[in-house]
């Protein structure tokens, strides 16, 4: 055992007994103490007209804690962009990369028909995830994912080079940056009303109904743009890592 | 038993610990740092279950039925969609030292060779 590990065994011992003090102290599984989730599940609907509690925490109880996790994800994305982002089998006909000891085969057509059925239906999937936000279990976060899954069944049934050619970076960038940016700008709606930032100044329109919940609407989309167009990116970029650098022979 | 999902995320806690402090690969060590970050999801949504009691959600039960508490669910949805952005993120540093270093193996990497 060397040193480190001992290190880790006796510190991880040391943890473990502080964290099960701390946690004997919380209330027993299953007995939720309250009061914040049980006062937004009686008050959410009737303040904001939608029924899914936790978009309306996710996007107007705790909307400016989401606006941070916005810009987190715009954060990573851009990182990632910066980092992976050069010369390098950028091009959408740049050669897939050889691995010596590896065979190069072609696509298998079960996995491009799969690809093409799956595609479609999981961006339709997405689509409804993201719109019904307000309504059922889903979201601008959840959605945004689906959608950018779907783009990757794309590739899965096209082939990397239609992928590169239909989801394009130069078209994502500002499409990533606009709904980070929609997002803070929505709520400079509250402020120009004479209400706090943020705050749901729009109709709200009735419980139930597909448009409803105000401004939760907006924010709910823009984070699914951010969120889409964000993981599309990540796509690409590390989809290029598979191709040959520029002028490299292998 | 009032005690075991806190356990459960005690658990993930210290093996991804362990995993990231043994780790001699870092794809490895972004993987383990997942299962370490899956802890707190795990310890969130514990927190805030309610037996018997259904989802936060009012659309076909009226509001007022039992429901768990939607707050911590609304912050672990966000963290799973950004951790796994930032997770992107690190894997490229990974690829970024493998390129000017030709290993991703903590231990070979001097921190004052150059």
């Amino acid at each position: 055992m060397t040193i480190r590990r001992s290190l880790f065994v006796v510190l991880a011992v040391a943890a473990a007994a502080l964290a099960v003090g701390g946690l004997s102290g919380l209330a027993p599984f299953g007995h939720y103490p309250g009061p914040y989730g049980d006062i937004i599940n009686a008050v959410g609907t009737h303040q904001q007209h939608v029924t899914n509690m936790v978009t309306a925490v996710t996007f107007d109880y705790r909307g400016f804690d989401t606006l941070g996790e916005e810009y987190m994800l715009f954060t990573a994305v851009t990182g990632v962009a910066l980092l992976l982002r050069d010369a390098r089998g950028t091009a959408a006909n740049a050669r897939p990369k050889r691995i010596r000891g590896r065979p190069r085969l072609g696509r298998s057509e079960a996995v491009m028909t799969a690809g093409r059925w799956f595609a479609p239906v999981t961006m339709v999937y997405g689509v409804y995830v993201v719109l019904h936000a307000q309504l059922t279990p889903g979201g601008g976060f959840q959605g945004g994912v689906v959608i950018a899954s779907a783009l990757l069944f794309f590739y899965l049934g096209e082939g990397y080079r239609q992928w590169r050619e239909t989801v394009r970076a130069p078209v994502l960038d500002p499409v990533e940056a606009a709904g980070t940016g929609l997002y803070a700008a929505a709520g400079f709606a509250g402020l120009l009303s004479g209400h706090a930032f943020l705050e749901n100044v729009l109709p709200l329109g009735t419980t139930g109904k597909l448009v409803s919940g105000g401004l939760i609407i907006v924010l709910n989309l823009a984070v699914a743009v951010a969120v889409a167009a964000g993981f599309a990116l990540l796509f690409v970029e590390f989809l290029q890592e598979t191709r040959q650098f520029k002028g490299e022979r292998t | 038993m009032t005690l075991f999902p806190y356990l459960v995320a005690l658990w993930l806690f210290l093996i991804g610990l362990y995993g990231i402090v043994t780790s001699r690969n870092y794809i490895h060590l972004i993987g383990c740092l997942s299962v370490v970050q899956s802890s707190t999801y795990v310890l969130l949504l514990a927190i805030g279950y309610r037996a018997g009691a259904g989802a936060p959600i009012f659309y076909s039960h009226p509001p007022g039925t039992p429901a768990v508490d939607p707050v911590v669910q609304a912050l672990v949805l966000t963290d799973i969609v950004v951790g796994a952005a930032v997770t992107a993120l690190l894997l490229t540093l990974a690829i970024q030292v493998e390129r000017h270093r030709g290993t991703i193996d903590p231990e070979a990497l001097r921190p004052l060779q150059d």
